[in-house]
């Protein structure tokens, strides 16, 4: 069936943030489970990749991460089109992704970012550009944009902060499944002690309240 | 799929209930359980503090077989020679300079209250001195001797579940947002249920940010606003003029020492507004239901006991005790200094806080451990380079699951003071900085790895459980320090965890009724509990009748003292030490997880403000020296709006970047608490930013391989 309502995407309310940054290493766990993070054995060595950031100024401490626009403007500036709009998200094709940092200046958010990327607890490289490193031609790591997916790109979905996969409904703290339209919870909101963390699914012309309730935290930002 | 076992998480005071999920006999996950006091959540340390359990050495390795030093290096040896080795050399010390020389400390962290309950008997039944002592000495040691004079229990008067439900919450030099992730959440609570939050705070924590009122004192100032408070208390008649009567005592002597600080007085000390002053005093006086909390900002200055009792008289002359939702909350740091502190790992009294000095009591000790018992009390932890140094009266110290090298402050006299010692003892569950001075290592289990009980900082006992096997030949706190009692010719066998256990709340009142069953049936028991058919005790003195000898609470107030070390034109800034969310005392265990140390790793960070930034050329990220009259480090500068121009803050867990390099060893003079929220620094830029990046890579290398890393098998 065609999808009748807007994205879905995860707000934190500043007055509930200690800005404790459970979320960030929730985020990085289930997105790297493929590099050593939350398995038993050997050492992560892979720096901390979130896909949301919490930000301290004097005024408040909240962490901020990708609004799945509803015209992305990331999107649309993508010159190689690997951000694309699927079931409620907008999601980024790593692999095709160029890392030309177009979509990182279009955000009005500054939700983007730009890392290498890592297979297997190691750097990809790349496999034509080389640079000068330690005295000789070397393959230059490959770099691409980052950015919240909403969890969809984590198989089997629901997830804990762990990583260990549990069915969402046992770990998160709002609503249910059904009222979530069948979503994995977020990491992240699973996760955080204050229940800071949000995941706003609002509908089109229905549910005016949530939709007010997400325009409402939109608006402590104060962007 | 694996099992999961239900445990308590081995991070700070909050006492979260957790499950550790295990597949394979190795710990790969956590989950929150439906604790008393954290009712399914966990904060990240919670989430991924496990992880050390699984030794990836990325800070320091595990201790797997004893070691003695030999040839100036620490050598594997049986068990059998280290327990002989280090049985006989106490014994030699003790004949030689008499059992007072000998010194020992409790362990507030991982090995539970059946371990400090061995390690107090051991040095006050086997060597015989009541020289035993903890890191609540560098803590909560103020809040202790403080409540203890004010209400007669040193510890918090309510419960962590309470502070939600409270009108108005009076926050005092506690940081929970950082310190207490889960006690900061029934603070956002109570705020969104409709209280009233008073944050006193040189800096903006994250409490003060959500308060309705925010009082930036200036540090080491409290006194002044604490006298202040009491003084608009009584002169505008706020006070409750019935329960002081009835209650309280000492109200004469009170009023007359906080007569000459008015706001106006207070304001000229403290730097907070004196208006700021009565409308707090008086919103605190008219509510319902006002509860304190207090941490850190209010014990860890030389004056620290009086500013304890000077917010205890708070509470008393306003009625906010012996009802749910009210009293005073010294929210402890550490997972079991609670624990420690009730086990009688310290030097004034056994366990259950019965004073070492009472004959009756030392009595019902001698008999239960068939010794005579020594009368007077023991050293305090914080005097002992003094002793070594100066007074040449302490020989041997057996340092069981501490690193004063890292936690104490002026780490420089701290190692001078153990290297001149004839014999140390470091017993462990990590190699770690104090372990590089130690005559012997005896290696122990950790959390996950062994039975006990925690004490949460609500007077919670709770269960902790065995989750895996531990590694090497590692073996439970209370079983080396009884092997080492039996080689002393003091016979201690304890089959488990709960023979320790029903042996010692024999021995208390407070803690009579608090069985494993019980813990086991009601999730946790809360004391007093003083019988077998008693629940537990929420909420401490009910009835209004305290705990001190004729049931008043007593009321205190005395002169402001200003911080021992002032700025000056050489040193012209303050340091305050602090901690950060993701990382837990020493960092021996946070500093081994993967995804914590990641999160934020060494040489750590110094915040300062965007001015001081400024006039010094430094840049946010920047790698900085930091010099005061006893050492020199270097860190990252972080530069935050929150801080205050001339104030700095530096996280204690970075072995690199080691504030206590830099602290200062003012003690107050009850508590014997050192002043780590005040000393003087300067900054110094570093022009050479490379450079600087490579000593720090190298630096830490070398400390890692100090630390064993690599050594041994992972």
């Amino acid at each position: 069936m065609k999808k009748e309502r807007p994205n879905s995407f995860v707000i934190a309310e500043a007055g509930k943030c200690i800005g404790c940054k459970a979320c960030e290493l929730a985020c990085f766990t289930v997105h790297n489970q493929d590099n050593g993070v939350a398995a038993s054995v050997g050492t992560v060595t892979i720096p901390v990749l979130p896909r949301l950031y919490v930000i301290q100024t004097d005024s408040f401490t909240m962490p901020l991460q990708c609004r799945h626009c509803e015209n992305a403007p990331c999107a649309g500036v993508c010159p190689v089109q690997a951000i694309r709009q699927e079931d409620g998200a907008i999601l980024i094709d790593e692999d095709r992704c160029i890392g030309c940092k177009a979509c990182a200046v279009a955000c009005p958010f500054g939700a983007v970012s730009l890392y290498k990327s890592y297979g297997n607890g190691q750097e990809m490289k790349q496999p034509y550009l080389k640079e000068q490193q330690n005295g000789r031609l070397e393959r230059k790591a490959r770099v691409i944009a980052y950015k919240c997916d909403l969890c969809r790109n984590i198989e089997s979905g629901g997830n804990s902060a762990s990583g260990e996969m549990v069915s969402a409904g046992a770990v998160n703290h709002y609503g249910s499944l059904t009222e979530n339209g069948g979503e994995p919870f977020p990491a992240c909101v699973s996760v955080c002690p204050e229940q800071a963390l949000t995941l706003v699914s609002p509908s089109l012309g229905e549910s005016r309240p949530r939709t007010a309730a997400g325009l409402g935290s939109l608006r402590s930002l104060r962007l | 799929m694996g099992n999961k076992v239900l445990t308590v998480c081995p991070y700070c005071g909050s006492g979260c209930q957790m499950h550790l999920l295990v597949e394979d006999g190795k710990v790969v996950g956590a989950e929150p359980a439906d604790g008393r006091t954290n009712e399914g959540n966990l904060c990240l340390k919670g989430h991924y503090g496990w992880d050390f359990l699984n030794d990836p050495q990325i800070l320091t390795a595990r201790l797997r077989k004893p070691m003695i030093r030999k040839e100036g290096v620490l050598r594997e040896v049986s068990w059998e020679e280290a327990i002989q080795f280090t049985a006989e050399k106490l014994t030699a010390i003790k004949e030689k300079y008499g059992p007072d020389a000998i010194m020992g400390t409790g362990s507030a962290r991982g090995p539970g209250n059946e371990a400090n309950y061995v390690m107090q008997k051991f040095m006050r039944a086997v060597i015989g001195t009541n020289n035993i002592d903890h890191c609540a000495r560098v803590c909560h040691g103020p809040s202790v001797a403080g409540l203890t004079y004010s209400l007669g229990d040193g510890a918090m008067s309510n419960s962590i579940p309470e502070i939600e439900d409270t009108d108005l919450l009076f926050i005092f030099g506690y940081n929970a947002a950082v310190t207490h992730p889960i006690v900061a959440r029934r603070i956002v609570r109570a705020k969104q249920k409709g209280a009233t939050i008073i944050v006193s705070d040189p800096r903006k924590t994250e409490s003060a940010r959500i308060a309705d009122t925010w009082l930036p004192l200036k540090g080491g100032t409290n006194m002044a606003l604490v006298n202040a408070f009491g003084h608009v208390l009584i002169e505008e008649d706020l006070f409750d003029k019935e329960y002081t009567a009835n209650y309280v005592e000492g109200f004469e002597e009170y009023k007359a020492s906080v007569k000459k600080y008015t706001p106006e007085y207070a304001e000229s000390i403290t730097g907070v507004k004196a208006n700021d002053i009565r409308k707090v005093m008086r919103q605190y006086a008219k509510s319902n239901k006002a509860m304190i909390l207090y941490g850190m900002g209010v014990c860890q200055f030389a004056q620290a006991v009086d500013v304890v009792k000077g917010l205890a008289s708070l509470a008393l002359l306003t009625g906010h005790f012996g009802r749910s939702g009210v009293g005073i909350g010294p929210v402890r740091g550490q997972n079991n200094v609670q624990g420690s502190c009730d086990m009688g790992a310290l030097p004034n009294v056994y366990p259950g806080y019965q004073s070492v000095t009472d004959p009756k009591i030392r009595k019902k000790f001698e008999k239960a451990w068939g010794v005579t018992l020594p009368e007077k009390t023991g050293y305090h932890l914080t005097e002992i380079p003094h002793l070594v140094l100066k007074e040449d009266k302490v020989k041997a110290y057996y340092i069981f699951g501490e690193d004063p090298v890292q936690s104490d402050p002026n780490a420089a006299e701290v190692r001078e003071t153990l290297e001149k010692m004839e014999f140390v003892i470091v017993q462990d569950i990590f190699m770690n900085k104090t372990a590089l001075h130690a005559d012997v290592v005896l290696p122990a289990t950790s959390w996950g790895e062994h039975e006990g009980v925690y004490s949460s900082a609500d007077r919670g006992f709770q269960r902790i459980r065995k989750a895996i096997d531990p590694p090497g030949e590692v073996k439970p706190d209370w079983q080396i320090i009884s092997e080492v009692a039996t080689a002393m010719g003091y016979p201690m066998s304890y089959r488990n965890t709960e023979e320790i256990w029903d042996e010692m709340r024999a021995l208390c009142p407070k803690f009579s009724g608090a069985s494993y069953k019980k813990m086991e049936e009601q999730g946790g028991v809360q004391w007093p509990c003083p019988s077998e058919d008693h629940p537990g005790t929420p909420y401490l003195y009910e009835g209004n009748r305290f705990s001190t000898l004729n049931g008043k609470g007593r009321l205190f107030a005395c002169e402001w003292r200003a911080p021992l070390e002032q700025p000056d034109q050489e040193y012209p800034l303050t340091l305050s030490t602090v901690r950060e969310v993701g990382h837990y005392s020493v960092r021996t265990m946070t500093g081994n997880c993967r995804a914590l140390s990641q999160l934020s790793d060494e040489p750590g960070n110094i915040q300062i403000s965007p001015g001081d930034a400024s006039s010094l050329g430094i840049e946010d990220g920047h790698l900085v020296s930091i010099i005061s009259r006893r050492g020199k480090i270097v860190a990252r500068a972080q530069i935050s709006d929150r801080v205050k121009t001339g104030a700095t803050y530096m996280t204690y867990h970075f072995w690199i970047g080691a504030c206590n390099e830099l602290t200062g060893d003012a003690l107050d003079p009850v508590s014997k608490t050192p002043e780590y929220k005040y000393c003087a620094i300067r900054l110094e830029k570093i022009p050479d930013q490379l450079r600087a990046e490579q000593q720090v890579r190298q630096q830490y290398e070398s400390l890692r391989k100090q630390m064993h890393v690599g050594a041994g098998q992972a």
